[in-house]
């Protein structure tokens, strides 16, 4: 009896000690606290580990630990806005899992008190820890969830800088009018190909509700079964109907056989226009990049852009120093959504979650000072960045280089791509 | 029962009366959501586990498609709430419907393998269920569905933003069910059956028990528990996907938590969840930030370790105290 009185006694001591906690705030913030959300383990873990050191130098710019020496970032050196206050940076890892976002946005709100909170790549995690710092009211930064819905649930706190899904295939046909006015030549007809999952049912059903609206008529629309043995009558059809331009959106195992068929039934499409994925990954160079030559793809970032972009190339610097690896989509769309909370806790001048949110609504950051190819950065009401832009890639000499837009194109798009007859 | 005389009973029911209360009083001590959220989840897991336990501890089949019942318990519920307004009770109910109806349909085939052909066949079950979801586009496909958030704070809705207590006294009194639905099929006719099963099923079935009949029984009781928590769960997280509600590695969990406090009893599953939530959430909470993975790690080796020196679990751990405790 004596030992549970003893219990409950240190139990109690515990309580008061955990519910004093820190005391008040101060009037002038020393530190601005910022909760970080990225898978950090399990086997989608790449995204979050490539992430972490990119959001670290972040953090160090405005702590002046590290120069980058362009106008928007000098600006944020040392937090003039509040008065020197440091960026502490808190990780936390949820796995890839909807309900460890939830459960870890709650412990970072409520017990490590943090300002705001960036994450979490995933777009089923920012679902559920989106909806917890709406239910705290605490800014919440979404540099990279690429699902539509998510900036269309009506929240108050929630803002994205990347472009979504339906972004993505605009640009296609954005670039599609830019070119036929560049070149003179006329893109009227399309031919869809994309398989039975959902990633490639969604992209059918954007790609024709675009051609629709941009005036391009579908002239085959065919949907095939994914991984499939053989892909002849398809590549017949697309034969047959013979479109300006071949849009397929396939994993890799399909491009590549895709590649393979045409070349053996001299299919010869003009252009053609892939929606990343298999078209994009490296195995998919390597097996075929040679006779893909001329493919063109949407993407976000591409790491020729780092050549040609300043402000890239000397963050590429800071990052490779520190990750010994090259900057690539993941941790410059990263960078740019953290940088773009950072700027607008400036300018709030304060940690008041209703200041960064209502500076994070006024935010204005010109496209020449970002890391992505953007006009810049600029939310709508929904919190969605209206100023994104898809850059359009094109396979060249066994690599992807920039085509479009045409001021941050590094190489000239390649058309028509050459018949099978007329290469070596 | 140990022989310990008339005190033992009198004891156990004193410290159950304890456990009780402090899990009753534990809001309103601890007003943070963070240890709230974590003894949310033990209840869950615990009446998950204990749920699995009907069937595998008591009956002896080894179900892994648990997570099969636990999404259909989450989708009813969700889509009924989205697209008919109704409450997520009457889903609940309805996702119980289902959930039994179809541990009948699919039970009936599966129950004639035993064993380890058995758990195979659970496996390949949820795992063609959650590719099916994947791809029914009607219901959200790999997207999922947003569960939509009602304001204020409602029982007819299931939905409390404010506070955690509603959902931890929910959450508490799932638990408390499926522990009580054990406690009675432990002592009931249906219970012995399970148990012949389980021990050999061609001597039950030789002394008249109907082994099919019987086996369809456990999997209905445990289904519906299991469909339950995933009404639960949809209306706590408020997002689901195939990912998160229909995944192997939900059934394996429930399996590991009631595996690691000990099968076949009534307070294994239990122990179970309170012993491996915590060390989940802490491990994650302290390491997982290091991008290191060292959380998942500790926590693997600790499984590693209890299972290789206790493998009856945490309730043989127990017994072996209690048992050297009284011949002394």
């Amino acid at each position: 009896m004596k030992r549970i009185a003893a219990g409950l006694l240190a139990v109690l001591v515990l309580l008061v000690i955990s519910a004093a906690g820190p005391a008040g705030v101060a009037a002038q913030p020393k530190e601005v606290v910022i909760g970080v959300l990225y898978p950090m383990s399990g086997p989608n873990a790449q995204p979050g580990i490539d992430n972490k050191p990119v959001i670290e130098i972040g953090a160090d710019i405005a702590n002046g630990a590290v120069d980058l020496p362009f106008p928007f970032y000098q600006k944020l050196k040392g937090m003039p806005g509040l008065k020197g206050a440091k960026i502490r940076l808190i990780f936390a890892d949820h796995q890839g899992k909807p309900e460890l976002g939830q459960a870890e946005a709650e412990r970072l709100i409520t017990q490590e008190k943090v300002h705001a909170l960036v994450g979490c790549w995933h777009s089923g995690v920012t679902a559920t820890a989106s909806q917890v710092a709406e239910r705290y009211g605490i800014p919440f930064l979404n540099p990279e969830s690429s699902s539509p819905g998510l900036t269309r649930r009506g929240l108050k706190w929630f803002f994205r800088t990347s472009p979504h899904d339906e972004h993505f295939t605009q640009g296609m046909f954005e670039f599609f009018r830019d070119f036929e006015k560049k070149r003179g030549v006329k893109i009227a007809t399309a031919g869809l190909t994309y398989d039975t999952s959902l990633f490639g049912a969604d992209s059918g059903k954007v790609m024709k509700d675009l051609a629709k609206k941009y005036g391009v008529e579908v002239v085959l629309d065919l949907q095939y079964k994914e991984r499939s043995t053989s892909l002849q009558s398809e590549v017949q059809r697309l034969k047959a109907a013979n479109p300006d331009v071949w849009m397929p959106t396939s994993y890799q195992t399909d491009a590549i056989l895709f590649v393979r068929t045409s070349k053996q039934l001299d299919y010869n499409p003009k252009m053609i226009m892939a929606q990343n994925a298999g078209h994009l990954s490296p195995d998919f160079i390597k097996a075929v990049g040679k006779e893909a030559e001329g493919t063109l793809s949407r993407a976000p970032f591409s790491t020729d852009l780092i050549a040609k972009r300043p402000v890239a190339a000397a963050l590429n610097a800071l990052y490779m120093k520190r990750h010994s690896k090259d900057l690539y989509d993941f941790p410059a769309r990263s960078f740019t959504g953290f940088m773009t909370l950072l700027d607008a806790i400036n300018r709030a001048g304060s940690t008041d979650p209703e200041a960064i949110r209502k500076a994070l609504v006024a935010t204005s950051i010109p496209g020449d000072q970002l890391i992505m190819t953007w006009e810049g950065i600029k939310f709508d009401e929904t919190g969605q960045n209206t100023q994104v832009r898809a850059i359009i890639v094109q396979l060249q000499e066994g690599k992807y280089h920039t085509v479009w837009p045409w001021d941050s194109a590094t190489r000239e798009v390649l058309y028509p791509i050459p018949a099978w007859a007329d290469r070596k | 029962m140990a022989p310990a005389g008339t005190l033992r009973p009198v004891l156990t029911r004193g410290l159950l009366l304890a456990g009780l209360l402090a899990a009753l009083a534990f809001p309103a001590v601890f007003t943070l959501p963070f240890p709230r959220h974590v003894m949310i989840m033990i209840f869950l897991y615990g009446a998950l586990a204990t749920a699995w336990n009907i069937i595998a501890g008591y009956c002896g089949q080894i179900s892994l498609g648990q997570a099969v019942f636990f999404g259909i318990g989450a989708y009813t519920s969700s889509l009924l709430f989205r697209d008919a307004g109704m409450t997520p009770w009457a889903g609940m109910i309805a996702g119980v419907a289902l959930a039994v109806g179809v541990s009948q349909v699919v039970g009936y085939p599966v129950f004639r393998l035993r064993g380890h052909y058995f758990a195979i066949a659970t496996i390949a079950v949820g795992e063609i269920v959650q590719a099916l979801v994947v791809d029914w586009d009607a219901i959200g496909g790999a997207r999922g569905v947003f569960v939509p958030i009602r304001r204020p704070d409602s029982l007819v809705n299931f939905q409390f933003h404010q506070s955690k207590a509603f959902y931890y006294y929910i959450a508490l009194g799932l638990l408390l069910l499926a522990l009580a639905v054990t406690r009675r099929i432990e002592r009931s006719r249906a219970g012995y059956y399970f148990r012949a099963i389980r021990e050999d099923q061609d001597a039950a079935a030789a002394l008249g028990v109907n082994v099919r009949r019987e086996k369809l029984r456990a999997l209905a009781v445990s289904a519906a528990l299991t469909a339950m928590g995933g009404t639960f769960y949809a209306q706590y997280i408020l997002f689901i996907d195939p990912e998160s509600v229909f995944p192997l590695s939900l059934s394996i969990l429930i399996c590991l938590v009631a595996v690691l406090g000990g099968v076949g009893t009534l307070w294994g599953p239990v122990l179970g969840a309170a012993v491996l939530v915590p060390l989940q959430e802490g491990t994650r909470v302290m390491l997982g930030g290091t991008g290191k993975a060292l959380d998942l790690l500790i926590y693997g080796a600790l499984i590693i370790a209890i299972s290789v020196f206790q493998p009856g679990g945490l309730m043989a751990l127990l017994a072996r105290a209690r048992t050297a405790g009284s011949a002394r």
